[in-house]
């Protein structure tokens, strides 16, 4: 009867799940074994027409790895801007820490449109960067700032910041200032303790700061279809291209779980090797 | 084995001085306590001498070696902390491995010196686990090997047994004391709980506000404390301000409250013409009324186990005795109270401001 009662504490969280995310991703699932038509978004009857467009003309098959790449990258990109910055805010006084803390959330407070057609004025061909080098007489031609990997990655990395400073922040802040002590008083170097004791520890923070900022960076929509400019193409840009542009909804719904599925089957293989036997 | 010798150390944060000198050899393998209430400055001394605090002045010697500016990583020392502080992402072996690594020992001889101190600590079994695995008291004992298993020249033990149960502190208290006797290490023991400090230590070192009040063996401290406030902190003690009626070079006569008279070894009274004396709760025996050599009535009586514990007012004001539980005194009863002129310790007048 307990039992019962505290399984029912779930059922609100559990509808909203179901109505909103399974009920959702079953509708996909179905769609995108729907078969194509033409002039209406889709037809009669079922077919695996959409899985098999994507893999056939390379237009779309490229996408994936294109976008698993640019996501690993941005991932990367945050890990190594990340990780000092969150030391530096886990080791600093607590005066600074709050005011610290308030400089990384910041870029949340401003939209993410907003903040992409910021970096478009930063990156552009007239833009501020290229301009002011230009009167400067250092180049004759503008550097490619965006509309590619370099823009969409830099613009990523810096919306996404925040979600790899945090996990980590908060698993280093969870470690026992005494452990580094410990390891001093047996002989560490800093370095060493670093290499050996203080990364290691924070593992499930870089573990999950890794997996949000991934799994965000390539589902996003709006930095890359705005740096980016179209010229990068992600599954995620095709995607809405094909459910709202070309209005086949078949075709979009297979491309969008095409991506989903190998997003999860990334996020496992990196799970499996970053696993920590002593949490 | 190493000798320790701090002197005069200083240590200010800003414009508050945690330690206000402090000076105190310590023999090779012997067993010392810093003993202190919170904010004495006993932990401040622990941090200095393994290097996490830079003292402000004054020096420390490991033996002959001045290791005042040396890094904490360089001076040879093992600790162990309340918080254990073992390496959560490596099993005990490897926990214990660590600082044999950062020495650079051979790793056959890393496996043999692993296992030895595993044994030591009675954890071989234990070997791969990982340390949430384990339970507080092994836990303590991983911290301990890890601490040992290099050899350092001495060990530091930053209150280790404060987050045990009562029953384990008491087994691990004897574990720790008989492995500092065979290892033959010098040891110092930071602790605020005075029974640890008796029990454990060779010498007793109880500090208030930055500064040592006694440095001491137990029996010492207890019996014969430096100030009225060490006679409080470590025990409980009944304090009788009593006044001095003649005094000869044998000793003074203590006049008590009923017109007798108490002759103790003392040395003269306070400029105050009175003496303090301690007598502990075990050394003042019940009577009957009227014999003794004060007279008091039960106020309250607090049963132990081992012994009864009696709150009496006394004609000295509240004392408190310790009595056998194969007798005992109903609250409210008056009795006697038989004073052992032998064992009274006449508290040392304090010089200056102190007090």
């Amino acid at each position: 009867m307990k039992r019962i009662r505290s399984t029912l504490l779930l059922a609100p969280a559990a509808a909203l799940i179901f109505l909103f995310i399974l009920l959702p991703y079953i509708t996909v699932l179905v769609m995108s074994f729907r078969a194509p038509a033409e002039g209406q978004p889709y037809g009669e009857g079922f077919s695996v027409e959409g899985y098999a467009h994507f893999f056939a003309e390379s237009y779309y098959a490229t996408s994936l790895p294109q976008t698993l790449f640019l996501g690993v990258v941005t991932t990367l990109v945050c890990l190594i801007l990340a990780y000092p910055v969150a030391l530096h805010i886990a080791f600093a006084s607590k005066r600074w820490r709050g005011l610290l803390y308030g400089i990384v959330l910041s870029p949340l407070l401003v939209g993410i449109v907003v903040r992409s057609y910021g970096w478009t004025i930063l990156l552009g061909n007239s833009g501020v960067i290229n301009s002011t080098l230009r009167n400067l007489g250092l180049i004759d031609r503008p550097l490619p700032l965006m509309y590619n990997d370099f823009g969409v990655i830099l613009a990523l990395a810096h919306v996404f910041l925040p979600f790899m400073v945090l996990p980590l922040l908060s698993s280093l802040q969870a470690m026992d200032p005494a452990v580094t002590q410990a390891a001093r008083s047996l002989g560490a170097s800093r370095f060493t303790i670093f290499r050996r004791v203080t990364f290691p520890v924070s593992m499930p923070g870089v573990q999950s700061g890794c997996i949000l900022v991934f799994v965000l960076a390539i589902s996003s929509y709006v930095t890359p279809a705005l740096v980016g400019g179209m010229r990068v193409k992600t599954t995620t840009l095709l995607v809405v291209d094909a459910l709202i542009d070309q209005f086949q909804w078949p075709f979009g719904s297979a491309m969008a779980l095409i991506l989903a599925v190998s997003a999860g089957i990334v996020v496992l293989i990196f799970a499996r090797l970053t696993r920590m036997k002593w949490t | 084995m190493t000798e320790v010798s701090l002197r005069s150390l200083v240590k200010s944060y800003g414009r508050s001085t945690a330690l206000k000198g402090i000076s105190l050899n310590i023999g090779q393998g012997e067993f010392v306590s810093l003993l202190g209430p919170s904010g004495c400055g006993k932990s401040t001394t622990l941090k200095c001498i393994a290097g996490f605090e830079e003292v402000t002045e004054g020096k420390i010697f490991f033996d002959n070696t001045d290791i005042s500016r040396k890094l904490p990583e360089d001076r040879d020392i093992g600790m162990v902390f309340q918080s254990y502080a073992l390496f959560p992402h490596m099993t005990v072996a490897q926990n214990l491995a660590f600082g044999l690594q950062m020495r650079r020992v051979p790793k056959a001889e890393i496996a043999t010196r692993v296992a030895r101190a595993m044994d030591m600590v009675q954890l071989t079994q234990y070997a791969e686990r990982f340390p949430k695995a384990l339970s507080g008291g092994q836990q303590q004992r991983v911290a301990l090997a890890r601490a040992l298993v290099i050899e350092p020249a001495i060990l530091l033990l930053d209150e280790p047994l404060a987050n045990l149960d009562a029953k384990l502190r008491d087994e691990m208290r004897g574990f720790i004391r008989d492995l500092q006797k065979r290892v033959g290490i010098t040891t110092i023991y930071v602790t605020h709980d005075q029974g640890e400090a008796m029990t454990m230590s060779d010498r007793v070192v109880v500090m208030f506000d930055g500064e040592i009040a006694q440095a001491a063996p137990p029996e010492e401290v207890y019996n014969h404390p430096a100030s009225e406030r060490v006679a409080r902190f470590v025990g409980n003690a009944n304090i009788l301000d009593l006044p001095v009626t003649a005094k000869d070079a044998a000793g003074s006569d203590l006049a008590l409250p009923d017109g007798n008279r108490l002759r103790i070894d003392s040395p003269a009274p306070w400029a105050n013409g009175r003496l303090r004396v301690m007598a502990r709760p075990e050394q003042i025996g019940l009577t009957d009324p009227g014999a003794g050599h004060l007279g008091g009535q039960i106020a309250k009586r607090y049963f132990s186990g081992g012994h009864v514990e009696y709150h009496v007012d006394s004609d000295c004001g509240p004392l408190i005795v310790l009595g056998p539980t194969t007798q005992t005194v109903a609250e409210g009863a008056n009795v006697g109270l038989a004073l052992d002129p032998a064992r009274l310790w006449p508290i040392p007048e304090p010089k200056g401001k102190t007090q």
